[in-house]
């Protein structure tokens, strides 16, 4: 069976209960055999990456607009204005990230994960219409985005 | 997903849901159970060097979470002693004599996909935008620097909402001239890659297939591809996993 521990920041290991990072190689790859029926997928809707920058909302633009405004062009190079607005990348990004609160990086996985078993209809309910439960906290300065990166060291 | 077309599986009494295939000396892991609500028992299927992996096959099948983690983990877990042609998530065979009959036709594309994908494994990498280094996006484009002046000339939610949309812009642009240069890199040091599926918000989603032994040196090249270009691209690499991508699309019929 596959190791279950985490060595490394960008390498997930694929375990037991996780879906989140294969699911569409699981639903597109892998062989195929003509004659034989495939299971419905009508209606899945599979939610699979967290994209804040290339969801097109107007709130995403907003806080893009906000941050870039706060942007001071002056100031020492290695000021950790902007990496802090977004809670990491950038400059220091490393350490940044990793400063984050847990509790806030768990929050957004909780709900991607949540959001995830809706999708592909845990308990029959994938026809329901799907709260607006975005998977990063919706506020537009601070915080806004969890290190993406450490998500699955935090899901545990 | 781009079977959103497919047919619905008829879940007749015979049927049979098939998760992949394998040599015929392999013996199942221990432990191990199907799709569906009461968890089928696994067997296998021979027919000459080659072996199907399958168990009946539910009435009304879906894929839902639970029957897309067991394919998942049967999958790995045959993976992870030897090698396995996995089947996509989903395919049902009218009765065990079809798969008889499919393993014979094609035996030896299949003898050969296997002997393809001993020994290695699957990595996916995926790049989606970093959003942190905003200060070098003003700098460098030139659409931004212009459309923050005007915001900040003329503050207000329309001049606003065009400087966002040129940030996010910006950002995807430069997050997938870098994923290319990461890509060229990285095939440098597997044995082959394809594109995986396109997934919305990812600028880029590509697979690797690569022997065990270089595994960790894969990933060390992806930790400092990572740290090198995290201003502009954030990196997950998902894997070892069951050679999805590299198995033939179809058998001959």
């Amino acid at each position: 069976m596959a190791p279950t521990t985490y060595t490394e920041e960008v390498v997930c290991v694929p375990r037991a209960g996780t879906l989140y990072d294969v699911m569409e190689l699981i639903l597109d790859r892998g062989m195929v055999i003509d004659v034989f029926v495939r299971v419905s997928l009508v209606g899945i809707e599979i939610l699979k990456i967290d994209a804040r920058v290339v969801v097109a909302s107007v709130d995403t633009y907003l806080r893009f607009a906000e941050a870039c405004n706060r942007v001071d062009l002056e100031r020492d190079r290695t000021s950790r204005t902007v990496p802090e607005l977004f809670g990491g990348g950038g400059g220091g990004a490393g350490a940044v990230a990793q400063g984050l609160g847990k509790r806030k990086v768990k929050k957004a996985v909780g709900a991607v994960e949540d959001k995830v078993k809706r999708a592909v209809g845990e308990g029959d309910e994938d026809d329901e219409p799907e709260p607006d439960d975005e998977p990063r906290p919706r506020r537009r300065t601070g915080s806004a985005a969890p290190a993406r990166t450490r998500r699955r060291s935090e899901e545990d | 997903m781009a079977e959103s077309a497919a047919i619905a599986a008829t879940a007749a009494p015979r049927s049979v849901y098939v998760y992949g295939v394998v040599h015929a000396r392999r013996v199942l892991p221990p432990g191990r159970t199907g799709v569906g609500e009461h968890p089928a028992p696994l067997r296998t299927l021979r027919a000459g060097e080659l072996a199907a992996v399958v168990s009946d096959a539910p009435a009304g099948l879906r894929a839902k979470r639970r029957d897309l983690l067991a394919h998942q983990e049967l999958s790995l877990a045959l993976a992870a002693d030897g090698p396995v042609l996995p089947m996509r998530f989903g395919m049902v065979a009218p009765d065990e004599e079809m798969v008889r009959r499919q393993l014979e036709s094609s035996h030896g594309d299949c003898l050969a996909a296997l002997h393809r994908v001993d020994g290695r494994v699957e990595m996916n990498l995926k790049a989606v935008p970093a959003q942190g280094d905003l200060r070098s996006l003003v700098r460098e484009d030139p659409e931004v620097a212009r459309l923050r002046t005007a915001a900040r000339r003329t503050p207000g939610y329309e001049t606003s909402l065009r400087l966002g949309e040129a940030v996010a812009r910006g950002l995807t642009r430069r997050a997938t001239a870098t994923a290319a240069a990461v890509l060229a890199e990285l095939s440098e040091v597997a044995d082959e890659r394809v594109a995986g599926p396109e997934v919305p918000g990812c600028v880029l989603n590509a697979s690797f297939l690569l022997a065990r032994e270089e595994l960790r040196r894969f990933r060390d090249v992806v930790e400092r591809l990572a740290a090198e270009h995290g201003g502009h691209v954030e990196l997950r690499l998902t894997g070892p996993l069951p050679c999805y991508s590299f198995v033939e699309p179809a058998w001959a019929c």
